[in-house]
């Protein structure tokens, strides 16, 4: 038994190198707290697996001259939208220029492995002592049940701390072992996502994807054939040398149908659209991740004695505008911030670490999760938004800007039809209006 | 109807299951990085027998990284060197029968990319 000198103890404890780990961890150790950040990969990144871009008005509030320290951004997001995807056919509704011209721009497509390890370099510029290569199995708990440690995978591996803050991602053992959430989140509430990361030469992706030179770049969400019209989306990303292009469908989709994720991407990457964009590219990584798509419905308790939960543990997640990274930054200093507000008062009561709640009611991340409540149930219970409209609007399309030497009047009929055909006009509307309850949170 | 796995029985239109690839896993594992723990697996069945009721065994389809095989005598095996430790398995076994721990800090999935 250790006596309390001898304990290695710290004045915050942050689990996980990810996104929100090092953002509160950089915030607690700018107040002068000393700080340990535990990461269970070699180097931190290695674990994650995303889209992605990531947003530059989170890493601003942390860092406001970021651009000055070099991240290892690809491309700047100049070009971003919709692709609707039938089976043989492609609709693309982007936006380009105006806000997405923005510099720097809102928005950068991003690797993970990079990025994280820039990310957690400045926190430690802060002063964060980086943990590697150790996994928190528990925590150490007084009598009450608060926290005042973690327990690790090394030998003697007993850490101190008057606060911890549990980043540790999508698979919330932590967090179900404090007991602020009680399950596992469910195979209906998660997405799983598969990406390829494929090599191409910078200049073959600026041809192919309309790209005037590298500090332009694309990102999109794919809806469509892409999942095969069931519950799921598809994404390109375009990187500086390579190509992020995956898919996200829904857990239970997958068991349910008995589909095998790398073979709906495989699909995707041979669509006749597709194909064409990827061909000739060669495979760097392939990977998987889950994505807790059930946000708000899937939050646990984000706080107890001695302890808080941000990012994907929290279920920080809004799939339809794919935010989730800028979500799990900004908890991550809230967070911090918290730890920094209860060593000024010397209490780590729950009476504090509440405050965390209220500083996320008071951003934009708890009221748009709860906004978005009912986004992830809607698709589930609406594929015709992965099937029936996207073919609807690739037909409808073709058919206008065609010449078939009929009468226009037939023309505007046969695509009616091509509606109807897949979906009354009632239940057309019906669909609609329960999209917009479901983006307004009605 | 529900199937005994507790999922939904669904099928896509045969036209549609046609135009699935067959895909060798293995073509894709060769790009991802890991440290292997040789010693201590992080995934393990807890009951083969439970294992052996289950008619659909979703586990085989779902993991990313084809992890969960049948073998010859009708056991699941668990290629748990291959993981990429993102938990589908962990929540989705219907009979909640893996056992899932995260490796020993170090180990696992390395992303060269991400």
């Amino acid at each position: 038994m250790n006596t309390r000198d001898e304990r290695i103890s710290f004045d915050v404890i942050v689990v996980g190198a990810g996104l929100a780990g090092p953002a509160a961890a950089m915030v607690a150790a700018r107040a002068g707290l000393n700080v340990a950040l535990i990461e269970r990969g070699q180097k931190p990144g290695g674990k994650n697996y995303f889209g992605g871009a990531i947003y530059t008005h989170a890493i601003e509030e942390l860092i406001p001259d970021f651009m000055n320290r070099r991240p290892p951004f690809e491309r700047p997001v100049t070009e971003a939208g919709f692709w609707f995807l039938s089976e043989d056919g492609l609709t693309r509704m982007t936006v380009q220029g105006g806000k997405l011209a923005n510099q720097p721009a809102d928005a950068y497509t991003t690797l993970r492995a990079s990025f994280d390890l820039w990310w957690t370099e400045q926190a430690q510029k802060e002063g964060v002592f980086l943990i590697p290569k150790t996994t928190v199995v528990d925590f150490i708990r007084e009598a009450d049940g608060q926290v005042i440690g973690v327990k690790t995978d090394r030998p003697q591996g007993d850490i101190y701390a008057p606060v911890v803050i549990i980043c540790e991602g999508v698979n919330n053992l932590l967090t179900q072992k404090l007991g602020l959430i009680e399950h596992d989140l469910e195979p209906a509430h998660l997405a799983l996502g598969v990406k390829q990361v494929i090599s191409l030469p910078p200049e073959t992706i600026n041809a192919r994807f309309g790209l005037p030179d590298n500090d332009h770049g694309l990102a999109v969400s794919v809806l469509g054939d892409v999942s095969l019209g069931l519950p799921g989306m598809g994404f390109v990303y375009t990187n500086s040398k390579t190509l992020s292009v995956g898919l996200g469908v829904m857990l239970s989709t997958l068991a349910e149908y008995k589909l095998k994720p790398y073979e709906v991407l495989q699909r995707y990457l041979q669509h006749p659209v597709i194909a064409p964009l990827v061909a000739g590219g060669q495979l760097l990584e392939y990977g998987g991740h889950l994505i807790p798509e059930g946000g708000y419905r899937d939050m646990p308790k984000l706080y107890t004695g001695g302890a808080l939960v941000a990012g994907d543990a929290a279920a920080m997640v809004n799939a339809l505008h794919w935010e989730g990274t800028n979500m799990a930054i900004i908890a991550g200093k809230l967070a911090g911030e918290t730890a920094i507000e209860a060593h000024g008062r010397g209490d780590f009561s729950s009476k504090v670490m509440v405050g965390y709640e209220e500083r996320l009611k008071e951003s934009f991340i708890l009221p748009d999760l709860k906004q978005y409540r009912g986004f992830s149930h809607f698709l589930d219970t609406h594929p015709e938004f992965m099937g029936t409209y996207p073919a609807f609007l690739n037909d409808a399309l073709g058919d206008f800007f065609s010449a078939y030497g009929r009468p226009k009047m037939q023309l505007f009929k046969g695509m009616l039809g091509s509606l109807t055909g897949r979906r009354s006009l009632p239940r057309a509307a019906g669909d609609i209006i329960s999209m917009g309850r479901a983006v307004l949170g009605w | 109807m529900k199937r005994n796995d507790g999922f939904e029985a669904k099928e896509l239109p045969a036209v549609v299951q046609e135009t699935l690839p067959d895909v060798y896993v293995d073509d894709l594992l060769v790009s991802i990085k890991y440290f292997i723990d040789e010693e201590q697996p992080h995934l393990w069945i807890k009951d083969h027998a439970l294992c052996a009721r289950c008619h659909h065994k979703p586990c085989l389809d779902f993991c990313p990284v084809g992890v969960y095989t049948l073998a010859h005598d009708g056991k699941i095996q668990v290629a748990y060197q291959a993981c990429v430790e993102c938990g589908s398995c962990r929540v989705g076994c219907p009979y909640s029968n893996i056992g899932w721990q995260l490796p020993r800090g170090g180990y696992g999935v390395a992303y060269k990319f991400g």
